[in-house]
């Protein structure tokens, strides 16, 4: 199972404690990513830190959004004028809150499924927890 | 009165040309009420003649705009977009101007990653008993806008 970040602080501070590993038992997380508007809640409440929320965006999630998601609209209006290919990440200055790009690390994810229930557009889903029996 | 202009809205203009005439050209101005759109009006009632191609939107506050109006304003027939409030520090809304820097910015990093000019979204601020400030804005915006070729659009 992952560790939380107070967990990883701990484990910090000795080092010759060594954690004992075992299969995450935790929710299935599944990020809709057309659904999210890149506001950073699931980051900011994140346990272990596995959502990161970025200083940057990658301005091709804008343009091949979907009509119908979130983020289509800016992404269809900045279609029509876009002259070439994006080159690459933009700097989101610090007071536009959305329109970020989540860096989700599932290595790192407990699966606890606070995500889900803090996230506003409802871009993630938080799936039944998958029971393993080993013997 | 010179606010409401009679030019028409230009249409998507021919590649060929690279210069607009002053009448053909567009812009849109978002005006916060407090202060831009005030100082709009005192010009107005000194009957200051403003570029034709400007259009102003009122908005309670600068605060409002989203990087959504700007693009939106561009990709359906302005040629610039400004964001016309209140001087740094003197919102009425105490930081909605702030705000609406930041989304200028963000608005013109994505233009400027899509190979459009950032000069065509501009933010400027005055106070509301500076008319004079606010029609060197638009009359700077409509300089800019005039040297810049036409913006192609892309049919829907």
């Amino acid at each position: 199972m992952p560790l939380t970040n107070r967990g990883r602080e701990v484990l910090d501070r000795l080092p010759d404690v060594r954690p004992r590993t075992s299969s995450s038992m935790g929710c299935e997380i599944v990020r809709h990513e057309e659904l999210c508007v890149g506001c950073g809640t699931c980051a900011k409440n994140c346990p272990s830190g596995a959502s990161q929320r970025g200083d940057t965006f990658d301005v091709h999630q804008l343009l091949d959004a979907p009509a119908d998601s979130r983020r289509g609209a800016l992404g269809a209006a900045l279609r029509r004028v876009a002259r070439r290919e994006p080159l690459g990440l933009v700097e989101v200055p610090p007071r536009v809150t959305v329109y970020r790009t989540i860096f989700y690390d599932a290595e790192r994810c407990l699966g606890c499924g606070t995500c889900a229930r803090n996230c506003p557009a409802d871009a993630i889903e938080a799936g039944a927890p998958e029971f393993k029996v080993t013997s | 009165m010179t606010i409401e202009s009679v030019a028409t809205v230009s249409e998507a203009a021919p590649t060929t040309k690279t210069r607009q005439t002053a009448t053909e050209r567009s812009i849109v101005a978002f005006c916060c009420r407090e202060c831009a759109y005030a100082a709009a009006d005192a010009s107005a009632n000194a009957r200051t003649p403003l570029p034709p191609s400007v259009r102003l939107v009122l908005l309670p506050c600068t605060g409002r705009v989203s990087p959504l109006h700007l693009v939106t304003a561009l990709a359906e027939g302005a040629d610039g977009v400004m964001v016309a409030g209140c001087l740094l520090g003197q919102c009425h809304y105490r930081e909605g101007n702030f705000n609406a820097v930041d989304r200028v910015a963000f608005v013109q990093r994505l233009l400027e990653s899509v190979g459009v000019e950032p000069d065509r979204c501009r933010m400027f601020t005055m106070s509301a008993g500076e008319p004079p400030k606010f029609v060197a804005a638009v009359k700077e915006m409509d300089r800019v806008i005039g040297a810049l070729p036409p913006l192609e659009r892309k049919a829907v």
